[in-house]
């Protein structure tokens, strides 16, 4: 804006959070940034503590409205055009996937009711009868064809054409067959129909009314439909009464953005809403501890990790690395800065995932040894930078802060530098960073290959490190159909991973939520918000 | 009246060109600084698919050119379409306006009605237990950080009191705790402002005259005192209302408001280039109204400024 009110000037981040924009990028020692952080907390927590509530009410309810505060309002209905969390949360509601990934980490039936690969490179999926559009059209096998090819479809312009790449064709033979040719054999071919980019729009409403109106009003199958949108307001949603797989347990949905973490809880505490998302540590204890509230979390399907620019020295030394991750106390991580709310990683598959390995042990922490690895390394007090943004994953700031504190004790001259969201954004797509930086790798498959293959390997927009056997298993195991042959593949991937380590992998946190008491709700690792019947129910009066 | 038509073309023709420099260093600004494509796609996109989309959106052209298209879309009322919401921009930005102008008027009607009052009997009462009180709330109230004062008041007058709810836009209700949080900074500017004006009228010849001559306290005060005391006052004030509705960030943001400061905020974030442009232009015109009612009341209240302007 034209003039900035000095009390009012105050750019908030992204996500914004009550943590102080210091600049300041000499690194701490640990008891000053404990300290800080201690002094952080009091302004929120503090302030909550000092607040007390009234007597406990009722734990069940009347209503037969669900109200959700998110950390932000959504962008548009449109699921082809978007990928973003807040984004996502809708419009896996309005619509339906072929597929669906329930919280246990399964697939579900959703739209097809069974599918089966006919040949190595070809799955067929019987899809579901006498399903309706919102607007009461069938649902057919056109509609299945159209949404998957729209995604690729160079003419509808969409975000997510580098979801189904392994497609080669499709073909609709009747009403309820859908038949896909892969170009090469794709095992998670159904998994990727699960998640975005898999939302299935309506091919007629959106041919006769066009991708403007399409977002505008949006026409899906899911269990909800839309009502009405006021921008960083509310957004109404009406429970579909003939929904296919049941009505669901409230007749609206409302989504309301408030940003602020601080104000999202007090929301909930006082009953205004009656879930919220992004539920952070400092708060779990607080909305437990209320009598009408309580916290549910999930394991999150991928992990927070310092990935690594390789090609810049002296990070191309994989002794170096060694020892960065090594000098790294996770368990202090998790107990002060997640107050519990996560674990410690054992390598680069999250824990959760198909082919991840129960019997490796957490990653250590050993300074001895990773002091003996510098020096091995002939490691030359060359600056270390880690590129940090405020609020793009939770704790982003305070971690590296923490992690630079444990670099200088082992002798790593580490530097934290403050980048802003888009900063980061355009580093990424330019592959400039100067050293490490935050990611926050989702496992959109429940498949190492849907994580650390996406995003490590050639062409990968981590591209910074290539190792000719890790690709060569990376690449097989991506078109095999013999699971033990991929869990050995990912196996030896995670060996060489942790030798030369392209990602120091940090945390893999919880993704945790606010409820009232009489909300029950299972929420899914992945960070889909479904409201459906397997996951929600309202307790009634 | 003619003279009033002159000035009034003279600055409408300056308001029309501050627009113009303000669209063209936003412009420059916001891309220079950011590119809005790796904020659209998945971080997995290819290059390729990158470059796709800078294409589409006519990214790809040199700066110049892309300048060209701009000024020509604007001279036409067009403001381009979203990069975030798929909408057209001016359109989005407008549908902030109404929020925006009611958390921004009452915020100050309240910081105004509260303030100038408070002002005048701290001048009156000077050195009075109520200076120094209505003083030092006011300087809290300048210095407290708004962030900090809207978590208070809603931890405190709406999570413990329950008197009103904690965030969002409904009734009037939710109107109270944002505007008493945004008009707090512009109610203790003021307050001093009309405080110190006060005294300094206070101590002029013509009020010792007036006093002299017998006149009431009351007409003292309102008519020679406050009168005289005036300009400055309108001028913060003025001031603080083109900010109340410009600068409202934190404010809404601490609040769930749906106010264009924070469309402003998200959309630099988001490097939505068309929506920045048209909040700006908005935030522009406003300013350049309220100016303009400050200019022509200060020649209602004071005839001696008519002469000094063109």
């Amino acid at each position: 804006m034209t003039a900035g009110d000095p009390a009012d000037g105050a750019v908030p981040p992204r996500r914004p959070t009550m943590q102080s924009d210091n600049r300041d990028s000499k690194a701490l020692s640990r008891r000053e940034f404990l300290g800080r952080a201690a002094v952080l907390s009091l302004t929120a927590t503090g302030l909550l503590e000092a607040v007390r509530l009234g007597p406990a009410a009722a734990q069940t309810t009347q209503k037969r409205e669900l109200i959700v505060a998110q950390g932000g309002d959504i962008s548009k209905f449109d699921p082809h055009f978007s990928t973003s969390s807040n984004d996502i949360r809708v419009s896996f509601n309005i619509f339906d996937n072929l597929t669906s990934r329930r919280p246990n980490g399964k697939l579900y039936p959703a739209l097809a009711t069974r599918w089966a690969r006919t040949a190595p490179t070809t799955w067929q999926f019987t899809l579901r009868q006498g399903v309706k559009w919102h607007n009461g059209d069938p649902f057919t096998s056109a509609d299945a064809k159209f949404s998957i090819e729209r995604t690729y479809d160079p003419a509808a312009k969409t975000l997510v054409s580098t979801v189904f790449t392994t497609i080669d064709r499709i073909e609709a033979p009747d009403a309820s067959t859908l038949r896909v040719y892969t170009k090469k054999p794709d095992p998670l071919l159904p998994a990727r129909l699960g998640f975005y980019g898999g939302q299935i729009v309506p091919k007629k409403y959106l041919e006769q009314v066009g991708p403007d109106q399409f977002n505008a009003k949006p026409v899906g199958t899911g269990p909800v439909r839309f009502v009405s949108w006021t921008k960083d307001d509310k957004l109404v949603l009406e429970a579909a009464p003939d929904y296919w797989a049941g009505k669901i347990d409230v007749d609206r949905v409302t989504f309301r953005p408030v940003p602020e973490t601080a104000p999202r809880v007090a929301a909930l505490l006082k009953g205004e809403v009656d879930a919220i998302t992004q539920l952070v540590p400092d708060q779990w204890d607080r909305v437990n501890q209320n009598p009408t509230t309580r916290g549910v979390g999930a394991l999150y399907a991928g992990l927070y990790v310092l990935a690594v620019n390789s090609k810049v020295k002296p990070l191309d030394n994989p002794l170096v690395k060694q020892a960065m991750s090594l000098a790294i106390d996770r368990t202090a991580i998790v107990k002060e800065l997640w107050r519990g709310r996560g674990i410690v990683p054992n390598g680069p598959i999250a824990k959760g995932d198909n082919h991840f390995d129960p019997s490796l042990p957490p990653l250590p922490f050993d300074p001895p040894k990773a002091r003996a690895r510098l020096k091995e390394a002939g490691y030359k007090n060359e600056p270390i930078y880690i590129e940090t943004t405020v609020g793009y994953v939770a704790n982003d700031k305070p971690m590296a802060e923490a992690i630079a504190a444990m670099w200088k004790d082992v002798g790593i001259n580490a530097v934290v530098e403050v980048i802003e969201y888009s900063v980061r954004a355009q580093k990424n797509r330019e592959r400039s960073f100067k050293g490490v930086f935050w990611s926050d790798p989702t496992s959109t498959l429940g498949d190492p290959d849907g994580m650390m293959w996406r995003l490590l390997g050639p062409g990968g927009p981590q591209d910074y490190w290539r190792h000719p056997e890790f690709d060569a298993l990376g690449n097989a195991a991506r078109f095999s159909l013999d699971e033990k042959f991929r869990g050995e593949a990912y196996q030896k991937m995670t060996r060489i991973f942790l030798e030369h380590n392209p990602w120091i992998v940090v945390i893999q946190p919880n993704e945790d939520y606010g409820l009232q008491r009489y909300v029950e709700f299972t929420p899914n690792p992945n960070q889909q918000f479904d409201i459906r019947r397997f996951n929600f129910r309202m307790r009634r009066a | 009246m003619r003279g009033f038509g002159a000035f009034l073309a003279y600055r409408l023709f300056r308001a029309l060109i501050a627009l113009w420099l303000v669209s063209t260093v936003v412009f420059v600004v916001m891309r220079l600084s950011g590119d809005p494509v790796p904020l659209l796609l998945p971080p997995d996109a290819p290059i390729a698919e990158m470059e796709r989309v800078r294409h589409d959106l006519g990214l790809d052209r040199p700066l110049p050119v892309q300048y060209a298209v701009f000024l020509g879309n604007v001279l036409r009322g067009d403001f381009g379409r979203s990069i975030h919401f798929r909408q057209p921009a001016m359109e989005v930005a407008l549908s902030y306006l109404p929020a925006t102008l009611e958390l921004g008027v009452v915020a100050f009607l309240i910081a105004v009605l509260i303030a100038v009052p408070i002002g005048v009997f701290s001048a009156i009462r000077r050195n009075s237990p109520l200076d120094h009180a209505a003083m030092g709330l006011a300087l809290i109230g300048q210095s407290t950080p708004t962030f900090f004062l809207g978590i208070l008041f809603i931890l405190v007058l709406a999570l413990r009191f329950d008197l009103f709810p904690t965030s969002g836009r409904g009734d009037w209700r939710y109107l109270v705790l944002p505007a008493m949080t945004l008009g707090a900074f512009a109610m203790a500017s003021i307050a001093r402002i009309t405080r110190s004006a006060m005294l300094e009228v206070l101590r002029a010849d013509f009020i010792r005259t007036a006093r002299a001559k017998g006149l009431g306290e009351f007409v003292v005060v309102a008519k020679h005192t406050l009168k005289n005391a005036a300009l400055p006052i309108l001028t913060i004030t003025g001031l603080q209302f083109g900010t109340l509705l410009g600068g409202a960030v934190v404010t809404e943001t601490v609040f769930s408001w749906p106010g264009m400061g924070r469309l402003a905020i998200q959309s630099i974030y988001n490097r939505d280039y068309p929506v920045v442009q048209s909040t700006v232009f908005i935030a522009a015109v406003l300013f350049i109204v309220i100016n303009l009612t400050l200019d022509i009341l200060y020649g209602v209240l004071d005839p001696r400024t008519r002469e000094t302007r063109p």
